[in-house]
């Protein structure tokens, strides 16, 4: 949604308004109107960044004078007010964007629109007055409904700080923005810059803003599309669809249907009374162990394979590191009936042999990536080289929070169930939608970014994220990404990951396939940085103790990737009121070879 | 004007530029093998810095750059055999490889020292147009270097026209959306595209690359654009015994 501030007057006050960045600020050249700019000295407008479109405000002024203030003001739009007709408007069109504003009431007749569809840019739709605009008062927003040709239009007239939240649930397809005036000033032409920024931050989710990624798709300083250009068509499409589609009511209802009846979502949040005890804080599981496919890799598969389907693809490719991604991407492509490959590194086809079997039966083609450590990144790597080859009919169903821009945002979109859910339940459970902690581990990142999503804003909520130490942090077999790494490049995006100082990715070591990748996604490396999440890592061996604990206390068989997030809470300190949340992001059918060689059973 | 825009002002039609990966088949041949080039009759040439994750590279160049990474080679390597790179080699140089061994090199140290050894442009596949010209292009620009951009069959005309821009020596054509090491197929889709570039007219020379691989794909690509390169064919050879010798032989062949 955009942002105008219009009726500015003051040089100082302008200066503070721009550094807000709304999209458009207007100057009103109404003799009438208190906020009138006479005598603005030309100069004042000349800091104002490029990005900010300077709209000169007119109410049937003459096309001369019009033309001579543009040039003299370096106006890029021009905002009609009066009585100006299509023929008028047209003059100016191509030239400078030109909104034309009218004035609404119940009684509107918006069939006098059309002649001025071909003749403007945008409309701007206030209250109707006697005067021309400017009277703080707003219209029954509902009579938009009757609007219904494909100019974008602003929006008018008495949005305040008490309704600006309001301005939000407009549906309209054409709603462009709001136009913020007379509500937020100290007096006539003198805006409140508090007032200002908390509404701005309203609009703009600037909240959400602060961990979640820009228009450029960056997190602070990591994320972009570091990408040959041989898969820029193939990102761009996405970039430019994946919102729109993912939106969309009527995916929204596919989506949360197959979640609901196939996944069997939503996914208990078990509080765990040994663990309880045993901790002293009331520690909650989060069950996507109990997801169809055992995973919650299946929440981002189901969501990835719709988006597909609307972007027309005949074909699927994957990676997968422990195998669950594969089975969760090789069981949504037997549900649509569409043809599936998937990437998987030598030693894990080995070491996580029973999903390569299940993949398989789902109909699913395995293709061995032999190049580098033949594990997770060397996959991700084939699964790159498949999607250059294959630009046209071919989506790449990335497992986690990695990959070039939207990849990160939009598998943190499918995953963020997780922690809407628990949202939920722990009101139910504690009255407080808010933990003290909550635990994921990580290996690109998703079912913690999952877990830690709808809790990013939420300060008080700890963030912690457990990678894989392998056999020690030190010991040269390790895959503790923020311990071990460094500011680069990985698979498309800026990140924090583990490399030798020439730039060369290091090669990682987890007994955990799902782990055992030497980045993590961008949105983690941001977490990271600002302090907003604890990155910490568990070894091997306290894995496997850990997992083979909540067999015993819990009579529940975690995934080793989850048994390390586990392990963390031999680790911390509780308080006894504490509620603590851990993410069990999978189940340990996979690695029961593993389990038992490791403790003889 | 550096080498490169020298070179296209002088010739425009039937440019060979050759490929290979620095460090592959052993250290302290880069040198050597360009020299070789050069007196074979290559127009231009690109040298590649090894990475360890190439995603836009077949099995050909991908096994040279692990071979490269086991020798030792690393740009801080390679600066080392360029430095007296000037004092053989006379033709363009451009270094092509994947953004983060520069990033971690640092790109305008990168840069100073491609330019103080003699090197004319950069090709790094996997840096974006939005990065490069918004947080990067002043470190080419002030040394001089030409950053040279790919364009695939499925790029955008915008785009291209945008690349077009940016461009200040040539513009990479891609055969077709594929990684290095496969051969070109002249379909009708792709002469199709080859005619739409022409037909744009675009300010910078174009260069075909990817799948060339003989005589006869080199002269079909050279009817399209103003010189071909060729990189995996040269690659392998560099596998063989004696490939020194052989150099001559190739280019040749090439280019009769
Ligand atoms: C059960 C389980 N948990 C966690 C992971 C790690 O992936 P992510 O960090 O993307 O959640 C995997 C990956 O395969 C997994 O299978």
């Amino acid at each position: 949604m955009k942002i105008k501030v219009c009726g500015l007057k003051h040089p100082e006050n302008i200066e503070a308004v721009t550094a807000l960045q709304p999209d458009y600020v207007g100057f009103i050249f109404y003799g009438k109107s208190p906020r009138y700019m006479a005598g603005l000295p030309v100069g004042a407008l000349k800091t104002i960044p490029a990005s900010i479109r300077k709209t000169g405000v007119f109410v049937n002024e003459s096309a001369e004078n019009i033309e001579k203030l543009i040039a003299e003001y370096g106006f890029d739009a021009i905002q009609l007010h009066g009585d100006e007709s299509p023929e008028f408007c047209a003059k100016f069109k191509g030239k400078v964007t030109v909104i034309k504003a009218f004035g609404l009431n119940e009684n509107f007749d918006f069939e006098q629109l059309k002649d001025y569809a071909n003749n403007i840019d945008l409309f701007l739709f206030d209250t109707k007055t006697k005067e021309y605009g400017g009277s703080g008062k707003t219209f029954d927003w509902a009579i938009l409904d009757q609007y219904k040709l494909d100019i974008p239009f602003f929006l008018s007239g008495g949005i305040g700080p008490e309704n600006i939240a309001e301005v939000k649930n407009i549906t309209h397809p054409q709603f462009y923005g709001v136009d913020l005036n007379s509500r937020f000033e100290i007096e006539p032409g003198l805006k409140n810059i508090e007032k200002l920024k908390d509404a701005f931050n309203i609009v703009k989710n600037k909240t959400q803003m602060k961990y979640g990624v820009n228009e450029q798709g960056y997190y602070g300083d990591f994320g972009g599309a570091y990408i040959p250009e041989m898969l820029y068509p193939n990102v761009e499409e996405l970039r430019q669809q994946y919102l729109n589609i993912i939106n969309d009511e009527g995916f929204k209802a596919e989506f949360d249907d197959l979640l609901k009846n196939y996944v069997g979502r939503p996914s208990p949040l078990y509080h765990a009374k040994r663990y309880s005890e045993k901790y002293g804080a009331n520690i909650f599981f989060k069950r996507e162990d109990l997801n169809h496919t055992g995973s919650h890799k299946i929440n981002n598969a189901i969501g990835q394979i719709l988006l597909a389907k609307r972007l027309g693809k005949k074909r699927i490719i994957a990676e997968t590191g422990a195998g669950q991604h594969g089975v969760a991407t090789a069981t949504v492509c037997a549900l649509m009936g569409i043809e599936c490959v998937v990437y998987m590194g030598e030693i894990d086809m080995a070491r996580q042999a029973p999903n390569v079997s299940r993949m398989k039966m789902l109909g699913a083609k395995v293709i061995p990536a032999t190049s580098g450590s033949k594990t997770l990144k060397d996959a991700t790597n084939e699964a790159l080289r498949d999607w250059i080859g294959n630009p046209v009919d071919t989506h790449y169903i990335i497992g986690s929070v990695v990959g070039p821009y939207p990849y990160p945002d939009m598998v943190a979109r499918f995953q963020s169930i997780i922690s809407a859910e628990t949202k939920k339940q722990l009101v139910e459970h504690t009255g407080s939608e808010l933990p003290q902690y909550v635990l994921a581990c990580v290996g690109g990142g998703s079912n913690a970014m999952g877990m830690f999503y709808h809790f990013l804003d939420d300060e008080s909520v700890k963030l912690v994220a457990v990678e894989a130490a392998g056999k020690g942090v030190n010991s040269g077999e390790s895959a503790a990404t923020t311990a071990l790494g460094n500011e680069g490049v990985l698979h498309g995006s800026r990140t924090i990951l583990m490399q030798t100082e020439d730039g060369q990715v290091v090669e990682p070591y987890s007994i955990s396939a799902g782990l055992d990748y030497p980045g993590i996604g961008p949105q983690h490396a941001h977490l990271f940085k600002s302090h907003r999440g604890e990155y910490v890592s568990i070894t091997d061996d306290e894995a496997l103790q850990a997992g083979l604990l909540c067999c015993q206390l819990e009579g529940i068989i975690p995934a080793i990737e989850t048994a390390h997030a586990l392990a963390q809470l031999e680790k911390m300190k509780f308080e006894a009121n504490d509620n603590v949340v851990i993410c069990i992001s999978g189940r340990g059918d996979k690695d029961l070879d593993t389990y038992i060689k490791y403790f003889n059973y | 004007m550096n080498r490169l825009n020298k070179l296209f002002a002088s010739k425009n039609n039937n440019l060979l530029s050759i490929y290979f990966t620095a460090g592959y088949p052993a250290l302290n041949t880069t040198v050597d093998i360009a020299e070789a080039l050069e007196k074979a009759g290559a127009d231009f040439l690109e040298i590649g810095f090894p990475y360890s994750d190439p995603v836009a590279d077949g099995p050909t160049i991908q096994h040279s750059s692990e071979v490269a990474l086991e020798n030792g080679m690393s740009l801080k390597v390679l600066f080392e055999e360029l430095a007296e790179l000037r004092s053989r080699v006379s033709i363009p140089i451009l270094l092509m490889g994947y953004f983060n061994p520069i990033a971690q090199y640092g790109i305008e140290r990168f840069c100073k020292k491609a330019a103080e050894v003699g090197v004319d442009g950069i090709i790094v596949p996997d840096l974006p147009i939005y990065e490069y010209e918004n947080m990067y292009s002043s470190y080419f620009i002030d040394n001089g270097l030409s950053n040279i951009f790919l364009v695939t069959p499925q790029t955008s005309e915008e785009r291209i026209r945008k690349i077009d821009d940016l461009s200040s020596s040539f513009i990479y054509l891609l055969s077709s959306s594929t990684i290095t090491g496969y051969n070109l197929k002249l379909s009708d889709s792709v002469e199709d595209y080859y005619k739409r570039i022409t037909a744009m007219k675009l300010n910078n020379p174009t260069v075909i690359g990817f799948g060339i691989t003989d005589s006869s794909s080199f002269a079909k690509a050279c009817n399209y654009a103003n010189g071909a390169i060729i990189g995996s064919r040269f690659v392998k050879l560099l596998g063989e015994d004696g490939y020194i010798d052989k150099i001559d032989g190739f280019v040749k062949g090439i280019r009769p």
